[in-house]
């Protein structure tokens, strides 16, 4: 079984998989269709702890706008990420 | 007089730059910055001590210099809050072991109820939900207001003489409300129920004074006043101590534990050693000493009054910018340190704002919290959904703040609100 921050991870991954990219917006009102995978997320904080994760490991960028963050999985990990 | 740029010495991370950036901390209600003197205090168990102490332990040079100390912090703490007595001090991790103790002791019976608020932590909510659940008792919810203020007419109508304990939140931890405690506290007494009193965002900011209030158990949050994490404080009146039984049994609990005819009989120490299981906290307890010592110092009137007219500027200032929901009363003089709030409109994520703060403001990391600070019944109340990803942003002060800090955050604000129109 992953564990809570690989859970979080998969999470984010699974999302900007069906859509990319996403704001933080989009992505917390898409945890419903991953319940297995973005549990324990209600109040997002944990959303962008993974986000920021991702980031680090250059799998994700993530730029500002007006509508808040955008997240964005970069291209050649969309497959196998 | 307090010379408060000295006082923010004593903190070296808000003197260090973070990321090439200087550092707002505004996120105390969460868990407040260290000073030196903390660390100091628990470097030398660490260093020069690092052995048993507590009830039956080790009484060789280093255990019995660690017995006096922490007997020495649990004074400290007792005159902190005006105990009668040091035997009214029980050392737990947190404020949320505290509350549990309380809830799974105190005696309850079926046809019995527990008074408690829409507005508290979860922490001050759930260990009486699961009580219960488990005896069948009523568990009966006070509404705050929609502006988080309670009116003690509400608590009339709740308590009856069937209330075994009421558990309510002295200073809120997300709409910042500071409550009526005391009159709370006589109206539950004219029925014979007790009242734990959450305390953890209302005694590192202001005189808690047990005796006036008059309430019989409360429990601090050490972290959120300066001292280390993992060490907590419940107080309990001592006769209600007593008739508590123990939450956990083991080492350091009992007198003695007899062995007769295949039976084993345990027979165990008074309060609050009797709470106090297991090998202990001591490096804490010994930072939960100087943290209470570093603040009375420096005076809790003297913090109240600084930090009363830094929430107004705080306050008025968001308020002022008219683009933001504030959580709470509008008044600053019924409010702690802080001020939850989020956007009128509801494009951005509240994490986003404080990410926003953190990564994108020039030679500034302005730190808050965001979510829903473990409150979510009170937000499902006045129609925020955290089962929808909504949540508020809190900025929380301390002693450390300056009025330059706010106005920097002020500023930030209004270019913000700027950047989501």
């Amino acid at each position: 079984m992953s564990s809570f921050k690989e859970r979080n991870v998969e999470c984010i991954l699974a999302i900007l998989k069906k859509q990319n990219p996403a704001t933080t917006k989009e992505i917390m009102a898409m945890r419903d269709l991953f319940p297995e995978l973005c549990a324990g997320c209600t109040s997002g904080g944990d959303v962008i702890l993974a986000g920021k994760e991702l980031v680090e490991q250059g799998i994700v960028e993530r730029e500002w706008s007006s509508t808040g963050f955008v997240w964005k999985l970069i291209s050649g990990h969309n497959e196998n990420a | 007089m307090v010379i408060w740029s000295r006082i923010r010495k004593d903190f070296p991370v808000l003197n260090e730059l973070y990321d090439g950036k200087s550092l707002i901390y505004f996120d105390s209600a969460c868990m407040a910055l260290k000073p030196i003197q903390v660390w100091e205090a628990m470097e030398y168990y660490y260093k020069y001590l690092g052995a048993c102490g507590g009830a039956g332990r080790s009484t060789h040079s280093l255990g019995v210099e660690t017995s006096l100390l922490t007997e020495e912090a649990r004074d400290k703490i007792t005159r902190f809050i005006n105990a009668k007595s040091s035997n009214e001090i029980v050392w737990t991790r947190n404020a949320t072991e505290g509350l549990n103790l309380v809830a799974a002791t105190v005696p309850l019976e079926k046809d019995q109820n527990v008074v408690t608020t829409t507005l508290e932590h979860h922490s001050g909510m759930l260990p009486f939900f699961k009580r219960c659940k488990e005896t069948g008792s009523e568990l009966r919810l006070v509404k705050a207001k929609e502006d988080g203020t309670f009116d003690p007419a509400d608590f009339e109508e709740k308590i009856d003489d069937k209330t075994k304990i009421v558990s309510f939140v002295h200073a809120s931890n997300l709409t910042g409300t500071v409550a009526p405690l005391k009159e709370v506290v006589e109206i539950a007494h004219e029925h014979g129920a007790l009242v734990v009193s959450d305390e953890a965002q209302f005694a590192p900011h202001q005189k808690l004074d047990v005796r006036d209030i008059d309430v019989d158990f409360c429990v601090l949050s050490v972290h959120k006043a300066c001292g280390p994490t993992g060490i907590g404080v419940l107080y309990g009146k001592y006769e209600f101590l007593e008739s508590l039984d123990m939450f956990m049994v083991g080492g350091d609990v009992i007198e003695d534990v007899v062995y007769d005819g295949n039976n084993v009989i345990p027979k165990y120490l008074p309060p609050p050693h009797k709470f106090e299981a297991g090998l202990q906290n001591y490096g804490g307890m010994l930072g939960a000493g100087a943290a209470v010592d570093y603040l009375e110092n420096i005076g809790m009137d003297n913090i109240h009054n600084r930090e009363q007219s830094f929430s107004k500027r705080l306050l008025e200032g968001i308020l002022e910018l008219d683009k933001f929901e504030v959580l709470g009363p509008l008044d600053y003089k019924q409010r702690a340190a802080l001020v939850s709030f989020r956007p009128e409109s509801d494009a951005v994520n509240h994490n986003d704002i404080v990410e926003y703060f953190n990564e994108m403001i020039p030679n500034h990391k302005i730190l808050m919290r965001s979510g829903n600070m473990c409150v979510h019944p009170y937000q499902y109340q006045i129609g925020i959904k955290p089962n929808e990803g909504e949540g508020v942003v809190r900025a929380s002060l301390y002693i450390y703040n300056t009025v330059n800090e706010i106005e920097i955050f002020l500023g930030a604000l209004e270019d913000f609100a700027r950047a989501i129109e």
